[in-house]
């Protein structure tokens, strides 16, 4: 299994994404109900990995965070879901 | 990478988290309820003033305001998108592609308008562009949005019942639904907001 996509977070964020083209940070931490830190930490992961796309702007001198997934992380959420319903329909 | 095992029971809460995450995201499809309104009316008003310029109850200089309208509606529309987008914390893929749908529909009605206006001149200019607001409205409408649905069928059919009035209603007919369906649909989205 994929290792990043082990953490529940990690997962959160990646499924949150899948509909989106873009989501902004602070939505991304409401959605999944985790702190900004806690979120921070799991999506630079996330980022470094290439799975996600990651944005920065500044709108009316405040700095906006986006994201989106990128084929690589849509391409390892498939195969992680479906890894994760082989190991359920194996147990 | 890295594998490493999960057990089944944290894979299943997995799975539902995921599950969860996707039964609660439904997109939805809206451009703002104001664009709707404005581009409506204009449409609506430019097939009027058209219809009352060519019985002659209007000079044909009147028909100098159209130009001024477009202009005011597209300039209103790139400020007013500007303005929108930094508020917007999620952009959905299907939002996108309706985005696509829309200028391209709206771009070869426009396209149809000027150059081809020998083909579709007089009401016929009009009635494209009451079938690209109807592609719109009901593209959004095949997204769930039930408003939209019945403001694409109140187009369509004020296409249909133009085509059988009396000549000189048609263009009232197609202005009732510009204004009906299309600004209406935009108004009924403030609301509903």
């Amino acid at each position: 299994m994929d290792e990043l996509l082990l953490s529940k977070v990690r997962l959160g964020v990646v499924a949150e994404l899948l509909n989106y083209d873009w989501v902004a940070f602070s939505e991304l931490a409401r959605a999944l109900e985790v702190t900004h830190g806690n979120l921070g930490a799991h999506i630079s992961k996330l980022v470094d990995a290439g799975y996600v796309d990651e944005e920065k702007t500044f709108v009316n001198r405040r700095p906006l965070t986006r994201y989106r997934l990128a084929k690589k992380g849509r391409d390892a959420f498939a195969a992680h879901v479906s890894q994760l319903a082989s190991l359920l329909k194996e147990a | 990478m890295k594998q490493t095992i999960l057990n089944p029971n944290s894979a299943r809460q997995h799975i539902e988290m995921v599950d969860r995450i996707l039964a609660e995201s439904h997109p939805r499809l809206c451009a703002g309820g104001d664009f709707f309104v404005v581009w409506g009316l204009a449409s609506a008003f430019i097939t009027v003033l058209f219809h009352l310029v060519n019985i002659g109850m209007f000079p044909a200089r009147a028909l100098w305001s159209v130009p001024v309208v477009l202009a005011a509606c597209a300039l209103y529309s790139v400020i007013r998108a500007r303005a929108l987008r930094p508020t917007i914390v999620r952009t959905s893929l299907v939002q996108r592609e309706f985005f696509n749908v829309l200028w391209l529909t709206l771009g070869m009605a426009f396209v149809a308008n000027v150059a081809a206006f020998r083909i579709f001149s007089g009401i016929a200019s009009a009635a494209i562009w009451s079938v690209a607001e109807a592609i719109v409205l009901l593209y959004i409408g095949m997204h769930g949005n039930r408003r939209a649905q019945i403001a694409g069928m109140l187009v369509v059919v004020s296409l249909a019942a133009a085509n059988f009035v009396a000549p000189d209603r048609t263009a009232y007919v197609l202005a009732a639904g510009m204004l009906a369906g299309y600004a209406g649909f935009g108004i009924s989205e403030l609301l509903a907001a």
